[in-house]
């Protein structure tokens, strides 16, 4: 008798690894203080991973993937969050994948961080409401202030005042990058 | 659901191919309606995953990024102008200093008060009014009842009176022989016809009528 061949039918995916639940329920006392990767955050030069703090088992819910609530410190692009991270919505996703301990230092010794990016303070107005702030103010030149929420994971920041910003903010399409620039070809 | 479903589907085909005297004609149910389940022709089709290019997914992202931005901002900045606006302007209220407020305060209270004041009168009187009728229409039920007892009384009376006037021909144990042989004496027959005019018919013989009077014409019933 030959040996079975699995042929999978149906669509691909770019998950790779298992889910959450099957990683922790089979680690001795549920795997707290283990490193776990999301596969989809590979991508990054940056190290992206999370330390296991706390587990609480969910009940499992008929025809659905089962989920689990996992408390994690998270780390994301070499960034890690001040307050640890509550894992549930997306423990169902089959992208997690355990780290062996001894394979911690390649996370833990990578020190890449992303290219900090600073705003520009002011943008200028939409053409139509340019004219009628000009028309109301007599200003030449009406500027407003460029929208910034700073959360935990934000890698850029607003200009500083007289400081130079490293990221050009327009009211137009802006210039396409190098790597895109093949696709402007003619048009420009 | 379903057969509704194909029902319906049968129908526009109908429309669709057959000849029809209108000019319109509905192409509503041109696909398969949503609640069918999947072609057996495409049960196991896979649809194919479409790659976007290194710079094409990079200029979108940009494109993504810078838009975004663009529209923040602008909502950031006329969310800003609204509340400046309102806190600014006196378009829908009127300002006052706090002397004019409390003194509008005292106005406003004076004039609550004269409506109250106008109102008690008003409300006094009506009572006052009303405590009268009362009275009038208590003491105008107290005396019918007082008649109506005193009639009540009367006929009471007047009942126990004919009884005891009626109780005189009464049978009784003494007199219940005499009775009996009257009555024997005197048998009387309820049998008898009666026409629109009023006249008996007697049809029996055995009466206590003599017979010459059957041979007569009838006689005038008696009206009590």
């Amino acid at each position: 008798m030959s040996q079975k061949v699995i042929k999978y039918i149906g669509r691909t995916t770019d998950f790779r690894g298992s889910t959450l639940w099957e990683l922790v329920s089979t680690l001795p006392n549920w795997g707290e203080g283990r490193m776990v990767i999301r596969n989809m955050f590979q991508r990054y030069p940056e190290p992206c991973y999370m330390r296991i703090l706390k587990v609480q088992a969910e009940d499992a819910q008929a025809n659905e993937i089962r989920k689990v609530r996992v408390t994690v410190e998270k780390t994301w692009r070499g960034v890690t969050q001040p307050k640890p991270v509550e894992i549930f919505s997306t423990s169902y996703k089959a992208d997690y994948e355990l780290v062996p301990v001894e394979e911690e230092s390649k996370f833990l010794n990578n020190s890449k961080k992303v290219a900090p990016v600073v705003l520009p303070k002011h943008i200028e107005f939409p053409p139509l409401l340019r004219e009628y702030i000009r028309e109301e103010t007599g200003e030449a030149n009406p500027m407003m202030k460029v929208h910034f929420k700073k959360t935990h994971n934000k890698q850029a920041r607003v200009a500083q005042p007289g400081e130079k910003p490293s990221k050009e903010v327009s009211m137009d399409l802006g210039q396409p990058a190098k790597v895109a620039s093949k696709l402007y070809e003619g048009l420009v | 659901m379903l057969r509704a479903g194909c029902q319906l589907l049968g129908q526009a085909s109908v429309a669709k191919t057959g000849s029809n005297n209108f000019a319109l004609e509905f192409v509503r149910w041109r696909r398969k309606p949503r609640w069918l389940p999947v072609a057996k022709s495409k049960l196991f089709r896979v649809p194919e995953r479409k790659k976007q290019t290194e710079e094409e997914r990079t200029e979108l992202m940009r494109l993504h990024n810078q838009y975004k931005t663009q529209l923040r901002s602008v909502r950031q900045y006329l969310r800003e102008e609204v509340i400046r606006y309102e806190e600014t302007s006196t378009a829908d209220h009127i300002v006052l200093t706090p002397e004019q407020e409390e003194a509008e305060f005292q106005r406003c209270l004076d004039e609550n008060a004269a409506w109250n004041a106008a109102i008690a009168k008003e409300r006094e009187i009506r009572l006052a009014k009303e405590r009268d009728e009362k009275v009038v229409y208590v003491q105008e039920r107290l005396e019918a009842k007082k008649l109506r007892d005193e009639e009540r009384l009367e006929r009471a009376n007047a009942r126990v009176l004919h009884e005891i006037e009626q109780s005189k021909t009464f049978i009784t144990r003494e007199n219940l022989d005499a009775a009996i042989e009257t009555a024997l004496a005197n048998p009387v027959d309820h049998n008898f016809a009666i026409d629109m005019g009023g006249n008996l018919y007697y049809g029996r013989n055995a009466t206590q009528f003599p017979q010459e009077t059957t041979n007569e014409p009838p006689q005038q019933a008696l009206s009590n």
